[in-house]
């Protein structure tokens, strides 16, 4: 299980990419999301993947892991690819079956439409492989900052998001450890037939989930004992600083989106 | 021989980034019948070379034997559900693994797993129980709503209910009370001592499995450094406590009692009244020399 899942682990290789501001990075992200939204013809999706291989590259991670995030989603991918390709009725009819007809325009769309939802799965994973929870959890706040003008607490959704993103990792090697246990006990996820694996789930998903509570339990004595009040002003242990890298950092974005924008609209 | 290790190697998440190694190049025999010790530092590798016991994991390199079972590197995996029997792994606070309503249905899991009648199990399960010194009443009760060192019990004995043939411990008496840890090492010794089972346990209080264990192993990054009966570790004291491990502060006193009297070559006397017996003999002795001299 942890061989597989990489959501929401960092890999450090020290790239310049991994010491560019948490905020920066969130910002960036965002107009990212919106250039891929605005996508709609192959020259802006190749363009979008040559800036998205441009950055992957220089994270120096190896690429295989970014596929490998893009991964456990290939079923939406492959939803959406079929949805789109089939709603959309323009060009000429390649293929039909009964009362569907494949258009060669909703092809088009359509993969449009999958590979743009991978680069941007594949594209996301640089944020949480640069950054460790809790620098992401950080910027997260300076970003959300703005928001108490309107009256939410940007504490409290980073910290309900710091503490489920810490626990992640903790209830999966949890889980794997009981597994195992389980499987001592003649219960063995891999050598049983699926019929058999979904009675032993509770064996699995009773202790995890008492597991669960337990920590959470003792995470709010030790919070409160130590004198935690939310809301209280606090101060950080590492301090953002803002340096001309990370304005240009943005400003590669703003320029992406500017160009996808502008190759939308002419 | 119950159990052989060759060159057996281990690493985590060996074929990526996170790829970290555990085990380096063990090689050990267990015999059947023997109560055996296993410490170390933490990370040190001791619950990784249990897991390997019954085919949780496999060795990375090398291999490892278990009765008629052979796991080697490189190869396919063998049937591991009667190792899995037979060879009982009791996981690091297995009161986490508890899931039943109540104690019997914990207790017969196992035992049903492996193919017990109905019947047959909820007599391993209250025979079990007894062994942790629990009575009958507790069969009935939820797991849940158990003080920690009953669950601790409970725990155990669903493993033992499968009635293994080895029985393999990591770290149970950590967190216990002093009078439940005591308890716990006499049960281990009378499993081997009545009924012939072969019993594994690691254990970073060393005192309190001394007086039962027939071999210790001591494991230190990832690498066993030592194996052997007390007295050969009692001999070796100095060189073990030199990397790092923390000994029973028996071992110590007797190292400094033999160096005093000059007892290096005898056996070591590890428990108080074996201890206080010799010191009076050496005493005697040496007052009847000072009375000659003077």
């Amino acid at each position: 299980m942890r061989n597989k899942l990489l959501f929401g682990r960092s890999i450090d290789t020290g790239s310049w990419v991994h010491s560019v501001d948490p905020r920066a990075k969130l910002t960036g992200m965002v107009l990212y999301l919106i250039a891929l939204l605005v996508v709609n013809s192959w020259v802006a999706l190749g363009l979008a993947t040559v800036f998205s291989l441009a950055y992957m590259v220089s994270t120096r991670i190896p690429l295989k892991y970014y596929a490998k995030a893009a991964k456990p989603l290939w079923v939406l991918m492959v939803f959406i690819f079929v949805v789109q390709s089939l709603s959309i009725k323009q060009g000429t009819v390649l293929w039909h079956i009964g009362s569907w007809e494949l258009y060669s325009g909703g092809l088009s769309s359509g993969l449009i439409a999958a590979l743009r939802m991978t680069l941007l799965v594949s594209f996301t994973a640089i944020l949480t492989f640069t950054t460790t929870p809790g620098l992401l959890n950080q910027g997260l706040s300076g970003v959300l900052k703005p928001l108490r003008k309107v009256g939410i607490s940007a504490e409290r959704l980073t910290l309900m998001m710091g503490i489920a993103l810490r626990f992640i990792p903790t209830i999966l090697d949890e889980t794997h450890k009981i597994m195992k246990a389980q499987a001592a006990r003649g219960a063995d996820m891999k050598e049983l037939p699926w019929k058999e694996k979904g009675r032993l789930l509770v064996s699995l998903l009773v202790p995890v989930t008492v597991g669960a509570f337990r920590r959470a339990e003792e995470l709010v004595l030790s919070m409160e004992s130590r004198g935690y009040i939310v809301g209280a002003p606090r101060s950080e242990y590492h301090l953002l600083s803002w340096s001309k890298r990370d304005t240009g950092f943005i400003l590669s974005y703003v320029m992406l989106v500017a160009i996808i924008v502008y190759l939308r609209f002419i | 021989m119950a159990i052989t290790f060759q060159q057996v190697s281990f690493a985590y998440d060996a074929k990526n980034l996170w790829r970290h190694g555990a085990l380096e190049d063990i090689d050990l025999k267990i015999n059947e019948g023997e109560f055996v010790a296993i410490a170390g530092a933490s990370g040190s590798g001791k619950s990784t070379l249990l897991q390997h016991l019954n085919g949780i994991l496999m060795p990375t390199t090398g291999k490892v034997q278990v009765f008629d079972v052979i796991m080697s590197a490189g190869e396919k995996t063998p049937k591991l559900t009667e190792l899995r029997r037979r060879v009982g792994l009791v996981f690091q606070f297995p009161e986490h693994q508890l899931f039943e309503d109540t104690v019997e249905k914990d207790l017969c899991f196992g035992p049903l797993n492996f193919g017990s009648s109905k019947v047959e199990a909820k007599e391993q399960a209250s025979k079990a129980l007894s062994m942790v010194g629990l009575d009958d009443s507790f069969l009935e009760r939820n797991p849940f709503h158990l003080s920690g060192g009953q669950m601790r019990k409970v725990a155990i004995a669903t493993v033992l209910a499968m009635d293994p043939d080895v029985i393999v411990l990591d770290e149970p008496t950590a967190t216990l009370d002093p009078q439940s840890r005591a308890e716990l090492a006499e049960l281990l010794y009378r499993l081997r001592r009545d009924q012939g089972k072969t019993v594994i346990v690691v254990t970073h209080r060393m005192e309190e499995m001394l007086p039962y264990v027939d071999q210790w192993i001591v494991m230190q990054d990832g690498r066993k450094t030592f194996q052997g009966s007390a007295a050969e570790l009692t001999r070796e004291a100095l060189k073990l406590e030199a990397s790092g491990l923390a000994l029973p502060s028996c071992i110590s006193y007797w190292n400094q009692i033999a160096t005093r009297f000059g007892l290096e070559m005898e056996e070591p006397c590890l428990t108080v009244e074996a201890l206080a017996e010799r010191l009076e003999r050496v005493l005697q002795v040496h007052d009847t020399a000072e009375g000659g001299g003077g």
